[in-house]
């Protein structure tokens, strides 16, 4: 490295440990999170100084928030009423407005199955996704070509132990996650997509794989621990 | 690793598949610590109740970019709501000197075990931070706990504000290179 790109270098680390340490203005913040956002590099050296610096949290002293705060914030999430009354997919609140947008997504869907190929633009740029976990021994990568109805997964490291399965999820937006079914035992695998899903595979979509019992999750949603986690990017 | 940093780790990826139990249960293990940051950095009970909820949103929507392996899921936790609690301060125009009502409130217990950071990583930072001046160390360590500024420090150490970014800039150096050595 010659001495040009050390003290590059250097600037960035400092940058970076100076918006870890909280002293930068809120210019010179946002700025910083618009590079952690477009450069890994430097995001993780950010990461590196959070972790550094963390020993000095011990100064802080745990104050339990005010009861309400919870309900409040699951206001926010889910729309859900505070205090909460009922569970709320036992409400009529609940089941009208997806009962709407049940039969606007079968009149859009019918609409886009018949106008397909006509107006719809070409097919975006390619997304990936890295599959991996904290603790994890799993990985895996996934590519999705927009427009198709499969996504490819390759193992990178890991695999199921005796007599469980890997279930892959989808998880968009505030949804709860949909299964994309069980991955073969070994090697890589093309999980079919149904239309309805395929639509939702977008860049900022989460995939994610669960350990299950053979055969898969017995109740629809994720049982297992999860093995790995990652959001869709464009390649 | 703390104990229970795990569950939390794992919490953290059951939010990102859209959890509402687990979310709860992150809930309930987390919010008084990064309470504890809001009202320490924020000063005030209201806004950072208002903070709190703003970073449990945060944790909720980003849950799935929990970036494994590199942060410690605690870490991960405390940095949304530092930057959240900094960044509501820095919008605020006028940088009163309120009475410090973080004091009043604060439990009398001492965290939960699993929240607290290793005792290991706390006397490695302390015996870094005897090996600098020590109003540097003070300055470093006010930064981080209170969310200050350049400007605000340099206001109360009573420094230039070119004195104030030298100090932080060697010190944060010197501790990166001191962690790394020990």
């Amino acid at each position: 490295m010659n001495e040009e790109s050390a003290k590059r270098g250097d600037d960035r680390d400092l940058l970076a440990a100076e918006y870890v340490l909280g002293v930068l203005d809120q210019a010179a913040r946002q700025e910083v999170r618009r590079r952690i956002a477009a450069d890994p590099d430097f995001a993780g050296i950010v990461a590196d100084w959070e972790a550094r610096l963390a020993a000095f949290g011990d100064a802080y002293q745990s104050v339990s928030p005010p009861g309400h705060l919870k309900a409040a914030i699951d206001a926010r999430l889910f729309g859900q009423k505070a205090p909460a009354a009922g569970r709320f997919w036992q409400t009529i609140g609940f089941w009208r407005p997806l009962a709407i947008v049940t039969s606007l997504l079968f009149v859009l869907s019918t609409a886009i199955g018949l106008w397909n190929g006509v107006f719809l633009p070409p097919p975006a740029g390619n997304l990936i996704v890295s599959l991996q976990a904290e603790g994890s021994p799993v990985s895996f990568v996934a590519l999705y070509q927009p427009g198709t109805d499969a996504v490819r997964l390759s193992p990178v490291s890991g695999e199921a132990e005796a007599g469980k399965d890997f279930e892959l999820w989808l998880i968009e937006g505030d949804n709860p996650a949909v299964s994309l079914g069980v991955l073969p035992k070994t090697g890589s695998a093309r999980i079919a997509l149904p239309p309805r899903l395929a639509r939702r595979l977008v860049a900022g979509t989460t995939l994610a794989i669960s350990l299950e019992p053979a055969g898969g999750s017995p109740t629809g949603v994720a049982t297992g621990p999860i093995v790995a986690i990652g959001q869709a990017r464009p390649i | 690793m703390a104990p229970g940093q795990d569950d939390i780790a794992e919490l953290i990826t059951r939010v990102a598949l859209r959890d509402r139990r687990a979310f709860a249960l992150l809930y309930e293990r987390t919010a008084p610590k990064l309470h504890g940051f809001c009202l320490r950095i924020l000063r005030d009970r209201t806004r950072a109740e208002d903070a709190l909820q703003d970073v449990y949103v945060k944790v909720w929507r980003g849950a799935a970019t929990f970036a494994p392996g590199r942060a410690s899921a605690m870490t991960w936790l405390i940095a949304i709501a530092r930057h959240h609690a900094i960044d509501v301060m820095r919008a605020r125009v006028v940088v009163e000197d309120e009475l410090d009502t973080a004091g009043e409130v604060a439990d009398a217990g001492p965290d939960p075990e699993h929240l607290a950071i290793a005792a290991g990583e706390r006397r490695r930072i302390d015996a870094c931070l005897d090996e600098l001046k020590p109003e540097r160390a003070e300055a470093l360590k006010a930064a981080y706990v209170e969310g200050y500024s350049y400007e605000e420090l340099a206001r109360r150490f009573a420094v230039p504000l070119n004195t104030m970014r030298t100090w932080l800039r060697r010190g944060l150096m010197s501790l990166r290179e001191c962690l790394e050595r020990r």
